[in-house]
């Protein structure tokens, strides 16, 4: 039985309707593709941070930063691994002015970059900075902007003095970092907190976050209520969220963007559905006689229907996934103009090709219930 | 008969026929009614987001940020610039000789929206006592000014309309303890601008709780639009001073840039890639209009109609069909859209939110119709050739 060249010829009787039919088809998935994508890239940031991170902030922004004594408290909590303060240094190289700022993120270095698993440091620039208080590690765009040399001994004016009244700090260069994953170079240094803490005049003894990692990721909701109520009803009153969900709230910050791209899918969907579904039902009822004439030669009425439903998949499936893959080489432009991640996932596609097959079997259902329950006599006699 | 009264016969003849071929009539109605009720929303998103921000600013007044800060977050004055500032010429004085100058500072409220009670920040802004005489568009609607010294705020209507905890005699935990919400604040009906989505307290109150020892930003009222070189070099040529000056229209264009081109591209990408889809829908409808009137055409034609009223009163329908189209989906708009407010980023600081409000506008409906009727007669024009040109003898034999 030559059933695929009876589905293939059915497609090619109206060349020019099913060829614009096919190309309304692909034009919607291009776009359900890109829209979902967002989704999917949203999705992707948040499912890639982790959880067993957490960061402890002050719940005002801008507020005065925590005690550093509070460490204390969070490391004896039951489930915490390992805590390290932060604190901001700022600086200038050479000439005052804003062109020369240097700023350096004053931390617990293995314990900061364990936090940040998508910046790659050296293992050895990390010991050596354990090891030398005055070490400081550097991205490779700092290091490139001034010209610095691994081992070589700097000077930065810092905004803030030291004990000793000079607002003249000496760091080593020990070795660099990468932030493969940023979008442009990064600009910043890493230093030892103790070092920088031991000997600034302004904030001695706070910090400005606390990292915080725990045992059991999905304890993180009630760790960061632990966590938030040390510093309850003092004047530094924290919020502690785990990376994954700051990522989400950042998501939610934007505006409602799930809804929006959901909502514009639902119009392409329904009008789609509509452009189809005509032209399915007129394929169908120019060719009520062929089939008739199929169904008096012998073919099972379920035969001619699996007729109709396979011409339909036919005209649906392949520009839907040709639609899926001009989304997909699309998606990188997105990025390119800033406007975030677009990911047109394998996941996408399943879901795309699914919303395609949906259309295509209700699309077809009731013209060819009818084309069936039409009696074959009928048919042939209006013929 | 002469061409104008052939084609409009044929017109007649091809609307009333169109119940018969609902179906594929309505294909062009909805296609084109999906595209304007999508690219309409959208469009207005990104108008109301840009007359929203737009909506502050006057060519009289100026900004002063430090020097290279692009934004008011990202830049500092100290009290002795704000000082220098404010003297400089062609600051604008009030009755009592006073400089019409506000040295403010932006810090982030956490609030939680109302809609999702998702935790977002809004613009605490601190103000000097200027603030509103230099904003005389924005107005006192509920409550009273606050108390400088005291740890009071007064709220926008759009922030208060979108944000939990906002109405008056509300506790708003900020840093040194609860601050209370002492008065409402709006814009003019209509107009509202970037500021009504702030909280705003008196700069010095919040620079003592916060233990900041320098501003973000100074505005000016200047002694008119055409000061503003005047003023901007006076700043420029003192040595005290390190700063970059920009008309208040020009800073807020620049600092909503990139959320503007955002929305901007959003709303063409899908619009085209929308109008191309309607397109060929519109182009398939017509042909299949063409061949179930393939017979009557030819015997028209046949009859003496001219082959260029044949193609004029198929354009018609095509034009009349997609401008239906475009009534539907502005309709649609209409209902879902037309005066909602949103909250989205976009506020003074890069994570604050800003309200705004959809508006499907005269303007808008324009640019909907123009797009239907420009994919209506496009939709059309190849269909309606091949009807004009398609032989009598051969349509009329093959049936």
């Amino acid at each position: 039985m030559k059933f695929l060249p009876l589905v293939w010829a059915g497609l090619w009787r109206r060349p020019v309707r099913s060829i614009l039919t096919a190309l309304c088809i692909t034009i919607a998935f291009v776009l359900l593709g890109l829209l979902e994508g967002v989704n999917a890239g949203f999705a992707h940031a948040i499912a890639e941070a982790r959880r067993e991170f957490l960061i402890t902030n002050t719940r005002v922004r801008g507020g005065a930063p925590m005690p550093i004594s509070a460490m204390g408290k969070i490391q004896s909590l039951p489930g915490v691994k390992e805590v390290a303060p932060r604190a901001y240094f700022i600086g200038t190289y050479r000439d005052p002015g804003i062109r020369s700022s240097v700023v350096a993120i004053a931390t617990q270095p293995d314990v900061f970059f364990r936090q940040l698993p998508n910046v790659r440091v050296d293992p050895a620039g990390l010991e050596a900075l354990h090891k030398d208080r005055e070490g400081m590690l550097v991205t490779r765009g700092l290091l490139d902007q001034w010209g610095w040399k691994v081992g070589q001994t700097i000077t930065i004016h810092g905004a803030t003095p030291k004990t000793d009244g000079s607002p003249d700090w000496t760091f080593h260069i020990v070795g660099i970092f990468d932030t493969p994953q940023a979008a442009g170079p990064a600009y910043f240094g890493v230093i030892n907190y103790a070092y920088f803490d031991e000997y600034r005049v302004e904030n001695r003894g706070t910090a400005e976050i606390f990292y915080v990692r725990i045992a059991d990721p999905n304890q993180a909701v009630a760790m960061s209520a632990a966590i938030d109520h040390i510093f309850a009803n003092s004047p530094h009153e924290s919020r502690t969220r785990s990376r994954q969900a700051r990522a989400e709230q950042q998501a939610r910050q934007m505006g409602d963007v799930e809804f929006f791209t959901h909502a514009i899918i639902g119009a392409v969907l329904f009008t789609l559905a509509f452009l189809t579904g005509n032209t399915l039902r007129q394929a169908l009822q120019d060719r009520a006689h062929e089939f008739a004439v199929l169904g008096a030669v012998g073919y099972s009425g379920g035969r001619i229907l699996s007729l109709a439903y396979a011409e339909a998949l036919l005209l649906y499936l392949p520009p839907a996934l040709f639609g899926l893959l001009i989304a997909r080489l699309l998606a990188p432009l997105a990025a390119e103009q800033e406007i975030g991640s677009i990911l047109v996932s394998p996941g996408v596609a399943a879901a795309g090709l699914m919303c395609a097959a949906c259309l295509a079997l209700v699309g077809i259902a009731i013209p060819a219930a009818k084309l069936v329950r039409t009696p074959i006599a009928t048919t042939l006699g209006k013929g | 008969m002469n061409l104008a009264s052939q084609t409009a016969a044929l017109i007649t003849t091809g609307l009333r026929h169109i119940p018969q071929r609902l179906g594929s009539s309505l294909v062009i109605v909805v296609g084109i009614a999906g595209v304007v009720a999508v690219l309409i929303p959208v469009l207005a998103m990104y108008v109301g987001f840009g007359n929203t921000i737009r909506g502050d600013g006057r060519p009289d007044r100026a900004i002063v940020l430090s020097h290279e800060a692009t934004t008011e977050y990202d830049s500092g004055l100290s009290r002795d610039s704000v000082a220098v500032i404010m003297d400089a010429a062609g600051v604008r004085h009030d009755a009592h000789g006073d400089p019409l100058v506000s040295a403010e500072v932006v810090l982030a409220a956490p609030v939680a929206r109302k809609r999702d009670h998702t935790d977002v920040n809004v613009t605490l802004r601190g103000v000097s006592g200027q603030y509103f005489a230099m904003r005389p568009e924005l107005k006192l609607v509920a409550g009273r000014m606050f108390t400088p010294g005291n740890q009071q705020l007064m709220v926008g209507a759009a922030a208060r309309s979108q944000f939990e905890g906002l109405e008056i005699g509300d506790q708003v935990r900020l840093q040194d303890g609860d601050w209370k919400v002492v008065g409402v604040f709006a814009g003019a009906p209509g107009a509202r601008g970037s500021r009504e989505s702030e909280l705003i307290a008196d700069a010095r109150t919040v620079m003592s709780a916060y233990k900041l020892d320098s501003f973000n930003s100074m505005t000016v009222e200047l002694d008119s639009a055409a000061a503003l070189p005047r003023f901007e070099q006076a700043l420029a040529g003192d040595a005290r001073l390190f700063v970059s000056t920009r008309g208040e229209p020009e800073y807020l264009a620049s600092s909503s840039r990139s959320v503007n081109r955002m929305l901007h591209l959003v709303a063409y990408v899908i619009g085209t890639i929308m109008a191309l889809g309607a397109l060929f829908a519109a182009l398939n409808s017509m042909y299949s209009a063409v061949a179930a009137r393939a017979v009557e055409t030819a015997t028209l034609r046949a009859m003496g109609f001219a082959a260029s009223a044949v193609a004029i009163a198929l354009l018609a329908e095509a034009l009349l069909l997609a401008l239906a189209g475009a009534a539907v989906g502005v309709a649609i708009s209409y209902a879902a859209v037309d005066g909602a407010t949103i909250s989205t980023l976009g506020g003074a600081l890069f994570d604050s939110q800003l309200v705004y409000s959809l508006r499907v506008s005269p303007g808008l409906v324009v640019i909907a119709i123009a797009l239907a009727a420009t994919l209506g007669l496009s939709g059309g024009l190849l269909p309606a050739i091949r009807a004009a040109r398609g032989s009598i003898a051969a349509t009329l034999h093959e049936k």
